[in-house]
């Protein structure tokens, strides 16, 4: 204690007598202060302990109660009756030290008389800082101040038990702890007066700082510290609130913010591109989010975003965007990424990039196919979709690194796709171009060619013609002209995979459901099944031990699922292979009772072997339509045969014979007689001895290309056929299912229903009814409203 | 082993050092808030108890000794139930079989040195003497000299009629 003293040249009193509140606080006084101002050069138990016993000797003090042995009791004034009934340690507790609540006031009020006095002090010497070094006064302040509050609490701890918290149980106001005590007086006496100073110095700091001047951040990361601490609730001082820094911190820090990047980019975007400014409001914006995390509070993050994103990009909004038509125009993805970034930090920020956006693609698709489309006639299938490819391609790769497949700017590129899909110069020939074309590129791909396609690449091609489908509207048609090729594919046994096959058909299932593709694997089935037959078939004449067995196949293909129609013409099959025919009738009759076999004689298709040509040892092997080889098989017989002889024995009409005789000619496996004439009545055909060609196997089968004009417009024409019945259907159905339905209301309702298939006209839709309500499907009813009939 | 457990030298007013583990000195806030704010120094220092006799501190030392594995007093633990029963403990009644004078002071030390537990096993062992007895009865069990005239008796029983027991 001697030491002490003489080190701090403040003796402490002597210990006080209890009663004497003069003496008691004469001896606090000199604690406190040593706490307060010298706290540094330490504190021994002795002060410490005699601190804490003077409160409690002075709370406990008063002639009121001699807390002191068995004979408090004869002290206690009557205290015999009003004791209550019900005890417990509490009441107990109440009755021992009753008295000792009351005594608390007068050094509650000394110390806040203290505080004050001690707040005076510091208000003084503020005066004479300014800028960093009032920041460095104001924290040094703070943190020994704090610290002193700490110790201050624990030593009047007797006080905070009793009185404080009686007053508080009371609902007294402004009576606190004794450490929040501390704050409010620092809040009220000191805060208030230099708190626009102090905020000053710290906005100066850090404007220093965005100019980019090097600050010790560490002392506004305090004050920032300190505000919030002052945030007392002042209904319930153990809950803190941060309405003291908001208003004090946040707000003059924010308005700071905003005025300083409002004069900045003003002067910024004149003086420069508008690429330069995103990138130095990109370094902005950064700059300040790590400010927050560097020495600022979290809760600031949102306002000074907000006011940020409002002064550095809502104010140049329309400058930003004007831009983005030239970034589209060069591809400067770099660029346009970073438009989306500080745009999509505003509200409604991207919406105007969108449609820009939108039509840029619209326009790139239609300028890639008429690039393409100069000639539309012989426009390849594959150079028609890689067009659209390509465009797709490039700009969903826009969309994804750009602008993070924004769902917005997803459904904007699919805008555009399909309008460019559906609706560009090759369509105007005719609205089904683009499924047609797409459906004869997938046809190419699946037909077995010379370029061999790999598994893995082949596939993926086919992924890139269902992203194409996904924009057709008439999927119907796809559905139309894919099933035709895929019949054709599989009667004429050139799929280049069954593999790719089903791939192919799933994709479809995937993308527009069971019904879609029902028939496409029906027709599968059907070969399936037919592969079996046949196997069957063979064992079935190996057991007959015929003398020459035609090597046969057949496929049975159900009516309902091909596309296919019967001939159009008569056919006498040659004998040899009549009697193969009835033999396989009987044979399929025999196993399936009661279905009729219609055959269709124009996709038969047959190979004869030569044994009569003189330039080649080897036998010539010709592929040939069945026609064909009933034309070839007469000469069997003789060298010569008339056109009418021709006809009549085969039973074709004159079209078809005139097609499959004209190749035979063509290909000089028979001579016309006479010389330069053309096919038709009144010729003759001489078998040619001196047959010639490089290849031992010579394709006779060749399709005209009229014949694949025609099948294109047939196709075309039954699709408008089917559309009518596809939509009376759906029709029948809606009304099935709501009995009563005003017309507009059904015309909408059906639009929705066939939406995925085709888009289908109003008119038809109304024509459509017009049948059904001819056919009395439907009712005409009062109102507008037709009526479904049972 | 866990290395020896660091101890504290308590000094009562008539001067009597007893020497404790600092974990159960830390059964007082006091010596608790003390040693936390005066850090590492203050350990090796004899802490000055002023207000208390050397029997006293002892007695409430045991208390500790036999507590000190509580856990901490939380803030405000003034839950209900804690408050409205009198039953103690048995060690706790048997520690407390002692003669008045020396269960105030222990009341009063406990106060002073912030064990809320044990200002709580004091409290309720004096509750409980009091409970269920006649006014005439906690006058001599306390030693209370009735200085109330028969009128006023009788008015205070009137006023207190509502809580008679009937």
């Amino acid at each position: 204690m001697a030491t002490a003293s003489a080190r701090q040249g403040m003796p402490m009193p002597p210990a006080p007598n209890r009663e004497d509140i003069g003496a008691t606080w004469n001896y606090l006084q000199h604690g406190i202060d040593r706490i307060m101002v010298n706290l540094q050069d330490g504190m021994d138990l002795a002060t410490y302990m005699g601190i804490y016993t003077a409160v409690h000797n002075f709370c406990t003090s008063q002639k009121a109660v001699g807390l002191g042995g068995p004979n408090m009791g004869s002290q206690a004034h009557r205290g015999g009756t009003d004791l209550p009934k019900v005890l417990d340690a509490t009441s107990a507790k109440a009755f021992l030290f009753r008295v000792a609540h009351l005594l608390g006031e007068d050094l509650y009020k000394k110390l806040i008389e203290y505080l004050d006095n001690h707040m005076e002090g510091l208000c003084n010497k503020s005066i004479a800082h300014t800028d960093e070094a009032l920041l460095a006064f104001y924290i040094k302040e703070w943190d020994r101040y704090t610290t002193a509050a700490k110790y201050i609490h624990h030593l009047f701890r007797y006080l905070n038990r009793h009185w404080v918290k009686r007053e508080m149980d009371e609902g007294k106001k402004d009576t606190y702890d004794v450490y929040t005590l501390h704050l409010v007086r620092w809040r009220d006496k000191f805060f208030n007066v230099v708190v626009k100073k102090v905020m000053d110095a710290v906005l100066k700091l850090v404007e220093k700082q965005r100019n980019g001047e090097t600050i010790e951040h560490n002392q506004i990361k305090q004050v920032v510290e300190s505000f919030v601490s002052l945030g007392l609730d002042e209904h319930d001082a153990s809950k803190s609130t941060l309405d003291t820094y908001r208003f004090h911190f946040e707000e003059p820090f924010v308005a700071a913010t905003k005025e300083f990047y409002d004069a900045e980019s003003k002067q910024f975007i004149s003086e420069n591109s508008v690429v330069e400014y995103m990138k130095k409001a990109e370094t902005r914006l950064n700059e300040e989010e790590e400010r927050v995390k560097m020495y600022l509070h979290n809760d600031i993050t949102g306002p000074l975003r907000k006011a940020c994103n409002e002064v550095l990009i809502a104010n140049h909004k329309d400058v930003l965007r004007d831009e983005f038509q030239v970034l589209l125009n060069n591809n400067r993805e770099d660029d346009m990424a970073r438009m989306f970034n500080l745009l999509n930090r505003i509200t409604d920020g991207l919406e105007p990039l969108r449609q820009k956006f939108e039509a840029h693609v619209r326009n790139a698709g239609l300028a890639a196919v008429t690039k393409v489309a100069s000639d539309a006639e012989k426009l390849e299938p594959k150079v028609y979709v890689d067009a659209l490819l390509e465009v797709h391609t490039q700009y969903q790769g826009l969309v994804k690194r750009a602008f993070h497949d924004e769902p917005e700017f997803t459904r904007s590129l699919d805008n555009a796709c399909r309008e460019f899909v559906n609706r560009n110069d090759i369509c105007k020939a005719g609205s089904n171009k683009s499924p047609e074309l797409l459906a004869k590129y997938t046809d190419v791909l699946l037909r077995k060619s010379g370029t061999g396609v790999e598994e893995a690449e082949l596939d993926a091609t086919l992924t890139q013609i269902m992203t194409v489908f996904k924009y057709i509207e008439d999927k119907d048609v796809f559905q139309k002209f894919y099933s035709r090729m895929l019949a054709r594919r599989l009667v004429h046994s050139n799929s280049s995979s069954d593999d790719a096959e089903t791939s192919m058909i799933s994709k479809l299932k995937e993308a527009c459901g069971f019904e879609y593709t029902n028939k496409l694997q029906r027709m599968f089935q059907d070969m399936q099944i037919s592969k079996d037959l046949n196997n069957g078939y063979k064992e079935h004449t190996k057991g007959l031990s015929l003398d020459k067995p035609l090597d046969s196949s057949y496929s049975i293909l159900g009516t309902s699922f091909w596309p296919l129609t019967p001939p159009n013409t008569q056919f006498n099959p040659p004998a040899e292979v009549q009697a193969d025919l009835d033999r396989f009738g009987r044979y399929y009759k025999n196993k399936h009772d009661g279905r009729k076999l219609t055959w269709l004689w124009q996709l038969c298709k047959g190979e004869v072997r030569t044994g009569y040509c003189k330039s080649s040892k080897t036998p010539f092997t010709f592929q040939v339509s069945v026609y064909q080889m009933a034309i070839l098989l007469m000469f069997n017989d003789k060298d010569v045969h008339s056109y009418e002889d021709i006809l009549s024995n085969t039973g074709l009409n004159s079209e078809t014979l005139d097609g499959a005789l004209g190749i035979l000619c063509k290909a000089k496996v028979v001579n016309l007689k006479p010389d330069g004439g053309k096919v038709g009545p009144n010729t003759t055909y001489h078998l040619n001895y001196d047959f010639k060609s490089k290849k031992i196997r010579v394709n006779l089968n060749i399709g005209t290309k009229t014949e694949q004009k025609q099948e294109e417009v047939e196709t075309n024409k039954t699709i408008e056929e089917d559309r009518k019945l596809v939509l009376q259907s759906a029709i029948v159905r809606i009304m099935k299912a709501r009995k009563k339905m005003k017309h507009s209301q059904l015309v909408s309702e059906t639009i929705t229903q066939i939406k995925s298939r085709f888009v289908p006209k109003v008119s038809d839709i109304k024509k459509c009814i017009e049948i059904l309500l001819d056919k009395e499907y439907l009712e005409r009813l009062e109102d507008d409203e037709l009526g479904y009939l049972a | 082993m866990a290395a020896d457990p660091v101890k504290v030298r308590l000094q009562s007013n008539d001067n009597a050092v007893i020497e404790v583990e600092k974990k159960v000195a830390e059964r007082s806030l006091l010596i608790k808030n003390m040693l936390e704010d005066l850090g590492e120094t203050a350990i090796s220092q004899t802490i000055p108890i002023p207000n208390v006799t050397e029997p006293v501190l002892r007695k409430v030392i045991e208390w500790c000794e036999h507590h000190k594995e509580d856990p901490p007093p939380t803030n405000d633990d003034e839950s209900d139930n804690r408050k409205k029963t009198t039953e103690i403990e048995e060690w706790d009644q048997k520690f407390m079989q002692v003669d008045q004078e020396m269960l105030f002071e222990i009341i009063l030390a406990s106060n002073y040195l912030d064990i809320k537990a044990l200002l709580d096993v004091g409290c309720k062992t004096v509750a409980n003497m009091i409970k269920g007895k006649s006014p005439e009865e906690i006058r001599k069990t306390f030693n209370i000299t009735n200085d109330f005239t028969p009128e006023e008796e009788e008015q205070i029983r009137r006023e207190n009629e509502w809580a008679e027991d009937r």
